[in-house]
């Protein structure tokens, strides 16, 4: 059985209080979009902070993550910071990852907030004012 | 090993291989020291070197925990800043929404929500201290005539326009909203009724001024003001029902004028 199979993929729609989680491992993408500010964080993040690990140790292919994320609150912060450092380590052994995080134009002060999250990532991080799908469900 | 020390090694080695003294008695004696003293040395040496090893080892182990600790606290200010903001960011939401809650978006002036709280607020201090406020009623007079004549836009400006009238002839302390449609109501507090009623010719008279120099046919604007003084005890509907009354009666004698309910 191949690993890949054995790496489910992610699909969690949003709540009022989770983002929407969609981690495809065939397309190597990871969609994430919406406010968070989940009870109990490492139960949110924890399988996604694990399927990016695994992706990125298993495969050889460029990982991408799609972000159109609003409100974070702290523990969700933290769960980005692990996310990046993981792309961080990959990107300084030579592995393509990129990030791409979307944000209503007219909400600059997330635009603001992204980056500095961006602000310690050499990995190519777009920031980029776009239509937002919330992609709630 | 230092100077002293490896002449005195050579010393001893050349006087242990001297023929001459083979056959001194203390020559196996010195033979045997010499032994002891090179293994010593030797021992020496590789708890020396075995010292450093560990030594280095745990520098190392210093270094990655001081530099693992000095990460950590990086990333606690970073996630400590960013939480920040994102508080700054919800709280400016807050304050927008709050804002908004309470306010009509057309005039900007405090909508129904809003008055009905300060009425309530301002009834049950009037209670506890037996004060006096009055409640002005204010209607556009002839407005759908407006709307029908000129179109809805301008409908618009004019109950922006006399918004701002309202509250040039208010104090500050005074609460100036938009009741519905193109009625606005205005509270007056710690306020008697022949104060309301100069208040209510400032008002008429600050809505004459208005004018509106593009539009054609011209356009004269005038209200009609029912004057209600709150009785304590009687709780903030009935004093609204004297004004809605006055203002009835104001619209039925002719328009364009203040009456006290």
């Amino acid at each position: 059985m191949s690993r890949a199979i054995e790496m489910n993929d992610i699909n969690i729609p949003g709540t009022q209080s989770i983002p929407s989680i969609r981690a495809d491992y065939a397309a190597g993408l990871l969609r994430m979009a919406g406010d968070s500010y989940p009870e109990n964080s490492f139960e949110l993040f924890g399988p996604v902070i694990e399927w990016v690990e695994h992706y990125l140790e298993a495969e050889t292919r460029p990982l991408h993550l799609d972000l159109a994320l609003l409100y974070l609150n702290t523990s969700s912060i933290r769960a980005m910071m692990d996310i990046f450092d993981l792309l961080q380590a990959a990107h300084d052994n030579g592995r393509p990852v990129s990030v791409l995080w979307r944000y209503d134009r007219r909400n600059e002060r997330v635009r603001e907030l992204a980056e500095e999250f961006a602000e310690d990532c050499s990995f190519p991080f777009e920031i980029s004012p776009t239509a937002i799908d919330h992609e709630r469900s | 090993m230092n100077g002293p020390r490896r002449e005195l090694d050579a010393d001893v080695e050349r006087a242990l291989a001297d023929p001459a003294q083979q056959d001194n008695p203390l020559r196996p004696l010195l033979a045997e020291l010499w032994d002891a003293y090179r293994s010593h040395v030797q021992r020496m040496d590789r708890v020396t070197r075995l010292s450093d090893q560990f030594q280095a080892i745990a520098r190392g182990e210093h270094l990655s925990h001081s530099q693992q600790f000095e990460k950590q606290l990086r990333q606690l200010a970073k996630i400590t800043r960013i939480s920040d903001r994102y508080q700054a960011m919800l709280h400016e939401l807050n304050l927008a929404l709050s804002h908004a809650s309470t306010h009509d978006v057309l005039t900007g002036l405090a909508n129904r929500r809003l008055i009905s709280e300060r009425l309530r607020e301002e009834s049950e201090r009037c209670d506890r201290h037996g004060n006096r406020y009055c409640i002005a009623l204010i209607d556009i007079d002839r407005f759908k005539q407006v709307n029908d004549v000129h179109g809805h836009d301008v409908g618009d400006r004019v109950l922006i326009g006399v918004a701002r009238a309202l509250e040039s002839a208010l104090r500050e302390y005074d609460l100036c909203g938009r009741w519905g449609g193109e009625e606005f109501l205005v509270l007056l507090p710690d306020t008697k009724l022949d104060h309301a009623l100069a208040a209510a010719e400032r008002i008429r008279d600050a809505v004459h001024a208005l004018h509106f120099d593009d539009l054609d046919p011209p356009l004269q604007l005038s209200v009609s003001v029912g004057i209600g003084e709150y009785h304590p005890g009687e709780g903030a509907d009935a004093c609204l029902k004297r004004a809605d009354h006055a203002l009835l009666e104001a619209k039925r004698e002719g328009r364009d004028r203040a009456l006290v309910g």
